[in-house]
C-alpha cells in the first residue's frame, strides 16, 4: 500500500533517517534495507496517527492565502490560534498548513511503498 | 442608501416604447441596489492552468470536477474562473467600475505570471439588484392578473418570477416586499424594470 513520504520530516522521522544513514555508513545495513526501513515507517505512522491519536485541536485565524491543487490545500494563516482540548491557547504569527487527500492515488507515488511489508 | 449615479442614459434593445429614466422617477423613493455583476474578459492567449494554480495566491484547481481555475481577490471582493482557453469570468462585483478594475487586476496577476495576456472584450454579462418596497404582497393575485409575465408555484419556489419583456428584465418578488431583479446588461434597465414593477406592486399591496 502506497503512503505519503510526508512524516519522515517530522523528527521521528528525521532521527530515523540520521539513525538509518549511520547505519549504512558503517556497513551494518545495506541502503536498500534502509528503504524498506524508511516505507515501513511510512505505513506505520500513517496507521499510528489513524487509530492511536485520539487528540483534537482547533485552529481559529485570519485565512491569507489558500491554494488548492493535485489534490492538496495550502494554507497560510496570520495569528492563528490554536486549542488543544480545552488547555492554554498557542499562538504564532503565521503558519502554513499542508493537507492532503487520505487516499493516495496509486499512480502518484509508485515508489514509496513497494514491497514493504504489511503492518 | 447613497444617491446612485447612472453612468448615462443607456440604450435599450430593440426601440423599446418606455422612456429612459435615471434613478428614481416613482414615487417610492426607493432605488435597487446592486448586489452583482457577472462580467467576461478574453486574454487572448492560451493557458497553463496547472501554472497558474502553483504559483498564483488564493486559487483552486481541480480538473476533476471543473475545467477552470478558481481564483479571488480581495479587492474588488470577486471570484474569477480562468480558463485554458484565455477567456475569463468574472463575478462579484458590486459595480461596473468594480467589475472592470478587478477583471484588470486578475489579467494582471495573469500576466505577472509569464503569459502574454491582454484585456480585450471586456463585456457586462449580466446585472443582479435587489430592493425592500417595505410592505407585502398579494402574489397570488398579482400572478392571476399578470399571467402571461408571472409564476407563482409556492410548492416550488416562494417567489413570483415575473418576466417583464420591456427591459428584459427577470423579477423575484417575495411576498415580505423584497425583490431580486435580474438579467439586465446595464444598470438602467434594473431601475427602469423597478419603476415599473412598483405601480403594480402597490396594487397588490396586503391589507
Amino acid at each position: 500500500m502506497a503512503q505519503y513520504e510526508l512524516y519522515r520530516r517530522s523528527s521521528l522521522g528525521m532521527a530515523l533517517t540520521d539513525t538509518l544513514d549511520e547505519l549504512i555508513s558503517d556497513s551494518h545495513i545495506d541502503p536498500q534495507l534502509a528503504m524498506k526501513v524508511l516505507s515501513q515507517f511510512d505505513n506505520s505512522i500513517a496507521e499510528a496517527l489513524h487509530s492511536k491519536v485520539k487528540a483534537k485541536a482547533n485552529i481559529k485565524g485570519h485565512l491569507h492565502v489558500y491554494r488548492f491543487c493535485d489534490d492538496v490545500w495550502t494554507f497560510i494563516v496570520e495569528n492563528p490560534q490554536f486549542r488543544f482540548d480545552g488547555n492554554e491557547p498557542v499562538t504564532a504569527d503565521k503558519i502554513k498548513v499542508v493537507a492532503c487527500t487520505a487516499k493516495v492515488a496509486a499512480t502518484n507515488q509508485p515508489a514509496a511503498g513497494g514491497g514493504a511489508g504489511n503492518a | 442608501m447613497s444617491a446612485i449615479t447612472a453612468p448615462g442614459t443607456s440604450a435599450l434593445p430593440g426601440g423599446t416604447p418606455i422612456q429612459p429614466t435615471e434613478g428614481p422617477t416613482n414615487s417610492s423613493g426607493i432605488v435597487p441596489t446592486l448586489q452583482n455583476i457577472v462580467a467576461t474578459v478574453n486574454l487572448d492567449t492560451k493557458l497553463d492552468l496547472k501554472t497558474i494554480a502553483l504559483h498564483a495566491r488564493n486559487a483552486e484547481y481541480n480538473p476533476k470536477r471543473f475545467a477552470a481555475v478558481i481564483m479571488r481577490i480581495r479587492d474588488p471582493k470577486t471570484t474569477a474562473l480562468i480558463f485554458a482557453s484565455g477567456k475569463m469570468v468574472v463575478t462579484g462585483a458590486k459595480s461596473e467600475e468594480a467589475s472592470k478594475l478587478a477583471a484588470r487586476k486578475y489579467a494582471r496577476i495573469i500576466q505577472k505570471l509569464g503569459f502574454a495576456a491582454k484585456f480585450t472584450d471586456f463585456k457586462i454579462q449580466n446585472i443582479v439588484g435587489s430592493c425592500d418596497v417595505k410592505f407585502p404582497i398579494r402574489l397570488e393575485g398579482l400572478t392571476y392578473a399578470h399571467g402571461a409575465f408571472s409564476s407563482y408555484e409556492p410548492e416550488l419556489f416562494p417567489g413570483l418570477i415575473y418576466r417583464m419583456t420591456v427591459p428584459k428584465i427577470v423579477l423575484l418578488i417575495f411576498v415580505s416586499g423584497k425583490i431580486v431583479l435580474t438579467g439586465a446588461k446595464v444598470r438602467q434597465e434594473i431601475y427602469d424594470a423597478f419603476d415599473k414593477i412598483y405601480p403594480v406592486l402597490l396594487e397588490y399591496r396586503k391589507p
